[in-house]
């Protein structure tokens, strides 16, 4: 089965995700390879806002790129409900362990409707969720670059079908949320303790140490939410995957992405 | 003065500017007179809609902040000055941990640190709280530039379908326990998410229908030229910014340079794509001298307190000076209380 792609997967759109997606792996995982002698080294807690302001810049760049010739107003509205759907149940996962039913939603939207468009739904539900409950913060842009990757590598798993596939989703889906809140701890590590502490990171430290210490911080703070939000996720793509990815792949065909648009001069009446 | 909406972006500027304020000085002083200008502001421009309790939930995560912040430094925290508070038992975690030490002494210096960076980072979601409430997000959305118009349409219907989706959901429900089924528990919703996703996703559908009919998102006619120096000027750009970064955390000199010249070239790129867009703007919000105000105020305070104030902590401990050229631009930041027009009422039915 080959895969359906709301936004044609251009080498234009491939090479803008990819840079993007490097420039977020620099924001996250910055701790770990910066040099003591930079500017970030000094400025640790400082160095979050920077990237708070920086992602949101990117990321509006990614956007517009992909908006600028993959998306017509089919995929507008697609985009729109889909992140609709996924802003409204967000407040649903408040009382268990987080985000799992809008994480559900990203999963299976990515899946169903490619990589490019998932990165766009991922974050703009991010963004609108965040507008609704008035969440708007420094912590949003890296979870929106977060969210992004969570519903675009949905998309990039191989294309199977049937049991298989669900299975592998429950895998991703359970993985991806721990790798979720692992990188959002990781996003507010360093101005969440400052330089002195004993689960702070030290810059220029050999790769392990910084591991084990953010290893630690993960534990300190939330791996009691993370584990039960990880099976959570993983127990609702199996109950509602099947019918939800049926549902979605079916309304993409009738809206027929990708049929190319042709027109054809009219036929002459010769007898008008 | 008339009531109407403030530029949603004024307000933000105002609150940045304010919170940029916040994370330069280790003043407690000034960060309390922040934190109180903000807090009079919101109360005097706060509308009457749902988003405007932001506030409240962001002070309450601000104080959580501070309490982290104690926290782990009383767990945590390595030793820091001489004056002795009292010890905890200590313990030294095993190595696949970091061979972390937990416990041990903790000193007035210590907590004094803390306390004094977690406020700081406190004061800052403060003021984002403030612009959360204070701005709509609508009209926020509404304010992106053209070349994320698209976009921002998909989030402007997002956040008005939302509401409607949550209904939806109510409906669903009623259904199902009319019927006797269980409305609780996952497989419910499981079961329920079905008939909301599957009216969604038809409602996607008809809205792209009724968007294709009028004729949205039709775009002006480009040269292959400007298109291909588009793609190349935001790829190029967003490469530098990558190169850019790595630089700078490298500790490389040029890394800067990179860095600004990859956003010049990215920011380029999105303004060109822009131009491709054609768009009308219903009401649009002006901007006039009650924006400017707010905004100036908030940046002029940034400034000065980032001229007279330092964020580093001096040890042994001395009680904070105040600074009068900070007071006053931070005091100058509450006039906007004052001098913008209030936001409107709405329309109450009944």
């Amino acid at each position: 089965m080959t895969q359906l792609h709301v936004v044609p997967l251009r080498r234009r759109t491939v090479a803008a995700l990819t840079a993007v997606s490097l420039v977020g792996v620099i924001a996250f995982f910055w701790p770990f390879f910066v040099s003591p002698q930079s500017v970030a080294a000094d400025h640790a807690t400082d160095a979050p806002w920077f990237f708070a302001v920086l992602l949101p810049l990117v990321v509006g760049v990614l956007l517009a790129e992909i908006s600028d010739d993959g998306l017509d107003a089919k995929g507008v509205a697609m985009l729109a409900v889909l992140s609709a759907v996924a802003t409204a149940v967000r407040p649903l996962g408040a009382g268990v362990a987080g985000l799992e039913p809008m994480f559900v939603v990203l999963l299976l939207g990515g899946r169903a409707l490619g990589p490019a468009f998932g990165f766009a739904l991922g974050s703009l539900s991010m963004f609108t969720s965040a507008l609704l409950t008035a969440g708007v913060g420094p912590w949003l842009p890296f979870q929106m670059v977060a969210a992004g990757w969570f519903a675009m590598f949905a998309g990039l798993l191989p294309q199977i079908r049937g049991r298989a596939e669900i299975a592998m989703l429950m895998a991703y889906g359970a993985l991806a949320s721990l790798a979720y809140g692992f990188l959002m701890n990781l996003s507010f590590w360093p101005w969440a303790l400052g330089q002195d502490s004993e689960l702070s990171f030290v810059p220029g430290a050999p790769l392990s140490e910084n591991l084990a210490r953010w290893f630690a911080f993960n534990l300190a703070t939330s791996l009691g939410w993370d584990i039960p939000r990880a099976v959570l996720t993983a127990v609702l793509t199996l109950l509602a995957g099947p019918v939800l990815l049926r549902a979605l792949r079916r309304a993409t065909r009738r809206a027929a992405f990708d049929t190319p648009v042709r027109f054809e001069t009219p036929i002459e009446h010769p007898a008008r | 003065m008339t009531n109407r909406w403030l530029h949603p972006g004024a307000w933000w500027l105002w609150a940045l500017g304010l919170g940029a304020a916040a994370t330069r000085t280790a003043n407690p002083l000034l960060l309390g007179l922040i934190v109180a200008v903000a807090a009079l502001v919101v109360s005097s421009r706060r509308p009457q809609a749902q988003w405007a309790g932001a506030f409240a939930v962001f002070v309450r995560i601000a104080v959580l902040v501070v309490v982290i912040r104690v926290g782990f430094t009383v767990l945590f925290g390595l030793r820091v000055g001489t004056t002795d508070l009292f010890t905890l038992p200590s313990a030294t975690l095993p190595d696949w941990m970091a061979g972390v030490t937990l416990g041990g002494a903790v000193t007035a210096e210590m907590l004094a640190i803390a306390v004094i960076q977690g406020s700081q980072l406190a004061t800052l979601l403060i003021c984002v709280g403030a612009a959360n409430s204070l701005a709509s997000p609508v009209r926020l959305l509404k304010a992106l530039p053209p070349g994320l118009y698209h976009v921002g349409v998909a989030g402007v219907v997002a956040l008005s379908l939302a509401p409607r989706i949550m209904v939806n959901v109510r409906r669903v429900m009623q259904a199902r326990r009319m019927r006797g089924r269980p409305t609780r528990g996952l497989r419910a919703a499981a079961e329920s998410s079905v008939p909301v996703l599957e009216s969604s996703l038809d409602d996607a559908i008809n809205l792209a229908a009724a968007m294709d009919t009028r004729g949205y998102g039709r775009a002006t006619r480009t040269s292959p030229g400007e298109r291909a120096l588009q793609a190349g000027l935001v790829l190029a750009g967003l490469m530098g910014i990558a190169l850019g970064l790595f630089a700078v955390l490298g500790a490389s000199g040029w890394g800067w340079l990179l860095l600004a010249l990859g956003l010049a070239m990215a920011i380029t790129g999105i303004l060109v794509a822009g131009r491709r867009i054609v768009r009308t703007r219903y009401r649009p919000d002006p901007w006039g001298w009650p924006e400017t105000l707010t905004a100036a105020t908030g940046i002029s305070a940034a400034i000065a307190v980032i001229a007279v104030s330092s964020s580093t902590i001096t040890i042994p401990l001395t009680w904070p000076a105040l600074p009068p050229v900070a007071v006053a631009a931070i005091l100058a930041a509450a006039l906007p209380a004052v001098l913008t027009p209030p936001p409107p009422v709405p329309w109450r039915t009944a």
